[in-house]
C-alpha cells in the first residue's frame, strides 16, 4: 500500500482527538509533520522543490476540504505552512484531523508517483517514525 | 621495501570502463566526467557510485542547478545498480540550488566543504559543475574565482581522502578551462550523430598516472546502465586463451562429404567464409556446422544479423538456442565493431564456445552504424583477427551476386583475410537450376578441387558428385563435353 506509513500518522491524529486534543493540538501536530517532512527533504530536493511539493499538495487535498485551498500564489521558494495550520485551528478537531490525515497522506502518495514507494517511504520514513512510536490506539484504549 | 605511494584503484561497477581507464579509478583522484546534455554523464556518475559506496565507503552526490533532483531520482531508478536501501545510509544527496543561485562560488565552496566535513565521504559527487560555472559568470570574468574555487576544492577534496566527480556540460573540449587543468582525469562522453543512427562515445582523455587506452570508445545505455566496449583486440587478448591453430585438429562441418573436401575437416582456430547467392544454402551449411559442434560436446555461438531473425534462423539452430548448446547475440542497430566482439567473447566465454557463426555478413554491415560502414573491410578485418585470437573457430557467409562472368568470393574483398573458402553456384543443366559447391581455399592444407553438385532437402545438405559430363560450370550455363572423363580424388597442392 502506498501511503502505509502516513496512515500510521493519521491514526495517531484519530486517536489525539478521541484523547480530547484541540483543533489547536492538531494544527500542531500537523504542522510538525510538514517541518519534519522539510526537514528530510530539502536538503535532497532543495527547499525550492519541497514548497513546489507542498502547494501541489494543498491544492489536491483543497478538493476534498475546501478550507485547505489556500491562495497561493507565485513560485514558492521554500514551505509556509502557517496559512494552513490556521485554517485547521479554525476547524473542528475531528474535521482538521482529517484534513491533516489526508494532507500529510497526499503529500506521500504525490512523493510516491515521482520517486516510487519504496525511495518515498526511504526518504520519509523518519518523519513517520515521529508518530508511531507512541502506543497505538488499540492498546490505548485496553 | 618500496618507497613509493601505492595508488589503489576503484573498480568502477561500469561493465569495459576499468579495462580503457587502465586497471579503475585512482582513489583520492579528482575528476570531470564532461559532455553534452542527454550524453549520459549523470548516469554514469550514478552507477559509478552505487558500485563504490558503502556505508563504510559513504558517497556524497552534490546537486547543484539543472536537472531538479526529483525528476533525477526518478529517471536513474529506473536503472538496474539503483539501490533505493543505500539511500541515507551510505548515499546522501545534498542539493546546492539555493546556494548556487546567487552565484558566489564561496559560499558554494563552503557548503561542500561543511557537508565533507560533517559527513566524511570517501567519493563526492557535484552535479552538475558547470551550472556551478554559469552561476559564477554572471559577476563577470569568471576564470580567476573559478579557477581559485576549483584548486581549492581539488586540494580539499584530495586531503579529505575523497575520490572526486565534477559533472558538467561542455561542448568543446578544447576550452581553456581551468577545470580541465586541475583535473586528474577527464572522462569525455560523445553522441556522434550520422544520418539517422546515434552512437554514444567516451573518450578517456586524461588520466594522470597510468596507461589509459586511447581513442573514442563506443557505449550503451540500458537497464543495466552504461556498459563500454573496449577495443576488439584488448577483450580477446585479456579474456581468451592462446590462439593456437593446430592443423592437426579438426573440426568436422556435419555435412557429409564436406570434411573430404575440405582434407580432413575445418583446422581448429581457422575462419572460414561461404559465399554464395540467396538461397544456395549458407545458413543451412552454418546450421549444420554447429549442429556437429552440439554434437561433439563443442558449445558454438551464432551472431544472427538477418533481417527477420526469427523468420530466417532454422528450426536445428533454433532448437540448439533453446537448449543451450548455442548462444545467441542478437541483432541490434548501429552496432560498433568493438561491440559485436565484445557481445560475441560474453556468449563465447559463458558457454565456453568454440564454434562462432556470423550470419551474414551483409547483415552485418547494415546493423553497422553508418559511420562504422565506411571503414566495414576494416572493421570485418578486426573482427577476424579478434576472434582468431580468441582460438574460435569461425564460419563466415556472405551473400554473392552471381554473375558468371568471373569467380568472386565475397563482395568486400574478404577473401584474403580468411584462412577457408567456399564457394556456392547455381548451374543452369537441363533447364534446371542446380547448385555446385568448390573449397577454394584452405590455407596451409592440401583440399579437393573438385566442382560437386548437392542438393538441400529436410536432412541438410547432401553433397553429391561432380557434374563431370559438363563443363563451363563457373559460367552457369554449361554444356555437356562429348566424352565424359572419370571423376578423380581431386586433391589440390597445399596453399600458402
Amino acid at each position: 500500500m502506498q501511503a502505509q506509513e502516513s496512515d500510521g500518522l493519521a491514526a495517531f491524529l484519530t486517536r489525539t482527538v478521541a484523547d480530547g486534543a484541540s483543533s489547536r493540538q492538531i494544527a500542531e501536530a500537523v504542522g510538525s509533520a510538514l517541518q519534519g517532512i522539510d526537514q528530510a527533504l530539502a536538503p535532497i530536493i532543495g527547499k525550492s522543490g519541497v514548497a513546489a511539493l507542498y502547494k501541489r499538495t494543498v491544492h489536491l487535498a483543497g478538493r476534498t476540504h475546501s478550507f485547505l485551498a489556500l491562495s497561493q500564489d507565485g513560485v514558492p521558494t521554500a514551505m509556509d505552512a502557517t496559512a494552513l495550520t490556521a485554517a485547521l485551528e479554525q476547524q473542528t478537531a475531528a474535521d482538521a484531523a482529517a484534513a491533516g490525515a489526508l494532507l500529510l497522506r497526499t503529500f506521500h502518495e504525490l512523493l510516491t508517483t515521482l520517486v516510487g514507494p519504496l525511495l518515498a517511504e526511504r526518504l520519509l520514513r523518519s518523519v513517520w517514525a515521529t508518530f508511531s512510536s507512541g502506543p497505538s490506539a488499540q492498546d490505548s484504549k485496553t | 621495501m618500496t618507497s613509493k605511494v601505492t595508488i589503489n584503484r576503484l573498480a568502477t561497477g561500469v561493465p569495459g570502463l576499468d579495462e580503457i581507464l587502465g586497471g579503475g579509478l585512482p582513489e583520492f583522484s579528482f575528476n570531470l566526467i564532461a559532455g553534452q546534455p542527454g550524453c549520459g554523464k549523470t548516469t554514469l556518475a550514478h552507477q559509478i557510485m552505487f558500485a563504490l559506496a558503502r556505508p563504510e565507503r559513504p558517497a556524497i552526490y552534490f546537486t547543484v542547478l539543472g536537472e531538479p533532483p526529483l525528476k533525477m531520482l526518478r529517471y536513474q531508478q529506473q536503472f538496474d545498480f539503483f539501490d533505493t536501501e543505500a539511500i541515507n545510509k551510505s548515499i546522501r544527496f545534498i542539493n546546492l540550488s539555493d546556494d548556487a543561485k546567487a552565484g558566489d562560488l564561496d559560499r558554494v565552496l563552503k557548503r561542500i566543504v561543511d557537508e565533507v566535513t560533517q559527513h566524511s565521504p570517501a567519493l563526492v559527487f557535484v552535479d552538475s559543475f558547470r551550472s556551478v560555472v554559469l552561476a559564477s559568470e554572471t559577476d563577470g570574468n569568471p576564470h580567476n574565482s573559478l579557477q581559485q574555487f576549483v584548486q581549492q576544492l581539488g586540494v580539499l577534496m584530495t586531503s579529505w581522502q575523497a575520490t572526486t566527480f565534477l559533472i558538467g556540460e561542455y561542448f568543446t573540449e578544447t576550452d581553456a578551462n581551468p577545470v580541465f587543468t586541475v583535473s586528474d582525469g577527464l572522462i569525455w562522453l560523445r553522441q556522434s550523430v550520422q544520418r539517422n543512427s546515434m552512437v554514444r562515445k567516451l573518450e578517456i582523455m586524461k588520466m594522470r598516472g597510468q596507461p589509459t587506452l586511447p581513442g573514442l570508445h563506443t557505449f550503451r545505455i540500458g537497464t543495466a546502465g552504461v556498459e563500454v566496449f573496449p577495443p576488439a583486440s584488448l577483450v580477446t587478448s585479456s579474456q581468451a586463451g592462446p590462439a593456437v591453430v593446430l592443423l592437426a585438429k579438426r573440426l568436422a562441418m556435419g555435412v557429409p562429404g564436406l570434411d573430404d573436401m575440405l582434407g580432413g575437416g575445418l583446422p581448429r582456430g581457422y575462419s572460414l567464409l561461404v559465399a554464395g547467392p540467396s538461397g544456395s544454402g549458407k545458413s543451412v551449411l552454418a546450421a549444420a556446422f554447429l549442429a556437429e559442434g552440439a554434437r561433439a560436446g563443442e558449445p558454438g555461438v551464432i551472431a544472427a544479423f538477418e533481417q527477420n531473425p526469427n523468420r530466417s534462423r532454422s528450426r536445428i539452430v533454433a532448437d540448439l538456442i533453446a537448449d543451450g548448446k548455442v548462444g545467441l547475440v542478437a541483432t541490434r542497430t548501429d552496432l560498433s565493431i568493438d561491440e559485436v566482439v565484445y557481445m560475441l567473447m560474453r556468449e563465447i566465454r559463458r558457454l565456453g564456445a568454440t564454434r562462432v557463426v556470423i550470419d551474414s555478413l551483409s547483415g552485418f554491415e547494415l546493423a553497422l552504424a553508418p559511420t562504422f560502414r565506411e571503414d566495414f573491410r576494416e572493421s570485418l578485418s578486426n573482427l577476424v583477427t579478434a576472434l582468431a585470437g580468441a582460438g574460435v573457430t569461425v564460419l563466415m557467409t556472405s551473400e554473392l551476386e552471381d554473375r558468371y562472368t568471373d569467380l568472386r568470393f565475397s563482395p568486400y574483398g574478404t577473401a584474403f583475410m580468411t584462412d577457408a573458402i567456399i564457394v556456392q553456384r547455381y548451374i543452369e543443366v537441363d533447364s534446371r537450376l542446380r547448385r555446385v559447391m568448390a573449397v577454394v581455399k584452405v590455407r596451409a592444407s592440401s583440399h579437393s578441387d573438385q566442382l560437386r553438385e548437392y542438393g538441400i532437402d529436410a536432412d541438410g545438405i547432401h553433397i553429391g558428385e561432380m557434374l563431370a559430363h559438363q563443363e563451363g560450370l563457373l559460367g552457369g550455363r554449361p554444356t555437356r563435353k562429348a566424352t565424359p572423363e572419370p571423376a578423380s580424388t581431386g586433391a589440390s597442392g597445399v596453399q600458402d
